[in-house]
């Protein structure tokens, strides 16, 4: 059990270095001289040469590259192109509300996926398995924004008036919780689906297996032999396909922040990404993947708790 | 003997005994093979998935023989709603944008990009990957690093790679196309890898070592030709989900830049026009909805009718 933790971080240790030299190529990439970009256009060219040897462009680019990894294991990400802020001080302000809107989408899409995929795989061939497939077929194909943008216009504006614009405050207030329910519907109904269609097939293959017939032949409840010994072992897949969800969730967050002016991640990224303040968006790219691989080493983790075969 | 085999019915038979009422005992065809295309054709949704994926493409495809107005150029008439609706002018078949635009003919223009950017990235990403994944499992001495090179190809999430190339490329279609490609280009592997080292187990991939086939025409006269079916399933399984990605970095406006149309750009220009004007967001989002639901009914329907093996 331990030493398949350890395996496992030792193995995204060579993931971690991929991640940070892709960190380092993304700055060296951008066209022109990051000297010169950030000095501004305007600058005189002492300036911008000053700025060259302040920021070690002069150096070799493997010297380059040691300074770099020095400063991000010391979690030093530089300073805003734009505001001149520390960038791990706008990243650490952003990355609650991501964590925030990710954890209230699942904590409602990922257990009424379960139950529409049980149900869908219970009653298999009937008229309520094909709606619930049609739906999350629907569901796999709806672009996010589409959701985001009905919820915003019915939801928001025609029918409950619920607040669309921003964060309303910690959770546990009233105001914050309101602020929080639409982001969290629509950034959730894309996950409905694919966890529905998987968790389906994962019953239907247990249901197979011989320990369900026996559960029946002793004569327990139909809703004893499904919960107790069909559900159970059928999540242990759908616990990875979680995991392989993080970067379509990952995805969805970034657009569903954008739509509801969400202070996180996502939307730092995008406004850094357009107002080419490489700096920023070099240090929210950097944390997407650490959370990426971070979301998979626990899925993983989770995986061998919950499947006493893989604890060997 | 015979006649005992022709006697127990295939267990995959089922809706393919009408195409063969009296198999012969002594030349039996696999006759799973031979109706594929029949049995597609009685899957009433798949053929409607198809026939709306052939009428959208022929409708990109011809956009400026079909489009009623230049899609690029503004008029007075801003926001028309639909012809349909009060107010609405049956010149502009679904109504104008904010700048006058006429959204049936923008809407001819944009599938035509939508698809274009989906169709290359996915043709670019599963090519590459699907050789990746054939080569090392026709060269076990590669194997290992190869895959995991994939793993850790793996663990950048499409939409990352999308944001990192934009923030370095600029706004474009080009870094959406390669981020698109190299985020199939693992998956891709793997499936491939999956189907190649089966068929490497088969013996005609032996017999044809012994006759002292190159290790060029083993590869594309036995191996390629075998895997090259179910590789095109999984392939156009992944196709509606790169529209998808590449519509929701469009809509960031991270896409195409704004005089060329597109669909996810053109619901993103909608957006500001919402309360007012809602088909302008509406018409090109429920496009993608529909093209990417018939891109997955349609693939789902051909994996299981030629290959169920592949089925999740």
């Amino acid at each position: 059990m331990i030493s398949t933790i350890i395996d496992r971080l030792l193995l995204s240790i060579p993931v971690l270095l991929g991640v940070l030299l892709f960190g380092f190529l993304l700055l060296q990439l951008v066209p022109g001289d990051p000297a010169r970009v950030v000095a501004g256009p305007s600058a005189a060219p002492d300036v911008v040469e000053a700025l060259r040897v302040q920021m070690g462009l002069d150096q070799p680019i493997l010297v380059q590259f040691w300074a770099y990894m020095e400063r991000m294991f010391t979690g030093d990400l530089g300073r805003s192109m734009i505001s001149n802020k520390e960038v791990t001080a706008e990243l650490a302000a952003a990355i609650g509300p991501t964590v925030e809107l990710m954890l209230a989408c699942m904590i409602w899409s990922i257990p009424l996926g379960i139950a529409m995929g049980t149900m869908a795989a219970v009653k298999r061939g009937s008229i309520v398995d094909r709606a619930i497939m049609a739906i999350s077929v629907a569901g796999v194909s709806l672009p996010i924004f589409f959701v985001g943008l009905l919820a915003v216009q019915y939801l928001g504006v025609l029918w409950l008036n619920l607040p669309f614009i921003g964060r309303g405050g910690p959770l546990w207030s009233y105001d914050g919780l309101r602020h929080m329910i639409l982001p969290a519907l629509s950034l959730g109904a894309i996950l409905v689906g694919p966890v529905a269609r998987m968790t389906r097939s994962s019953v239907l293959e247990v249901l197979k297996l011989d320990h369900v017939r026996t559960a029946r032949a002793k004569g327990l409840s139909e809703r004893s032999v499904i919960l107790r010994h069909g559900l159970r072992n059928a999540l242990i897949p759908v616990v990875t396909l979680i995991g392989l969800q993080a970067g379509y969730l990952l995805g969805g967050a970034v657009v569903t922040e954008t739509i509801f002016s969400w202070p996180g991640i996502g939307r730092l990224v995008v406004g850094a990404i357009l107002s080419s303040d490489f700096t920023v968006a070099q240090g929210a790219i950097l944390v997407f993947a650490l959370g990426f691989i971070a979301i998979n080493l626990i899925v993983d983790v989770l995986y061998s708790l919950l499947d006493p075969r893989v604890r060997k | 003997m015979t006649m005992a085999a022709t006697e127990t019915p295939e267990p995959k038979t089922e809706t393919a005994s009408a195409a063969t009422p009296a198999a012969k005992p002594e030349d039996a065809p696999p006759p799973r093979r031979a109706s594929w295309g029949r049995r597609l054709m009685r899957d009433r949704a798949a053929v409607a998935a198809l026939g709306t994926l052939a009428i959208i493409c022929l409708a990109a495809l011809f956009a400026p023989l079909l489009a009623t107005h230049d899609p690029y150029v503004n008029t007075r008439s801003v926001m028309t709603p639909p012809a349909w609706q009060t107010g609405g002018d049956i010149a502009y078949l679904l109504g104008t944008d904010g700048q006058g635009r006429d959204i049936f003919s923008r809407l001819l223009y944009g599938a035509r990009l939508t698809l274009l950017i989906g169709l290359i990235s996915v043709g670019l990403g599963g090519f590459v990957g699907s050789m990746i994944g054939l080569l090392s499992a026709f060269y076990p001495k590669i194997d290992a690093w190869l895959m995991r090179f994939m793993d850790m190809l793996l663990s950048f999430p499409a939409i990352l790679l999308g944001l990192a190339l934009v923030a370095v490329m600029g706004q474009g279609a080009v870094p959406v196309i390669i981020a698109l490609a190299i985020s199939s280009v693992p998956d891709c592997a793997r499936i491939a890898r999956g189907i190649a080292s089966g068929v490497m187990k088969m013996e005609f991939i032996e017999a044809g070592r012994a006759v002292g086939l190159s290790d060029a025409a083993l590869f594309r006269r036995y191996l390629l030709r075998n895997c090259i079916s179910s590789i095109m399933i999984f392939i156009s399984l992944r196709f509606g989900q790169v529209i998808l990605i590449g519509a929701a970095l469009s809509f960031l406006g991270l896409g195409a830049r704004p005089p060329l149309a597109e669909l996810g750009m053109m619901a993103s220009q909608g957006r500001d026009f919402l309360l007012f004007a809602p088909h302008i967001a509406v018409i090109p989002s429920v496009a993608i909805f529909v093209i990417v639901l018939a891109a997955n009914v349609a693939g789902d329907a051909l994996r299981d009718v030629l290959d169920p093996r592949l089925q999740t």
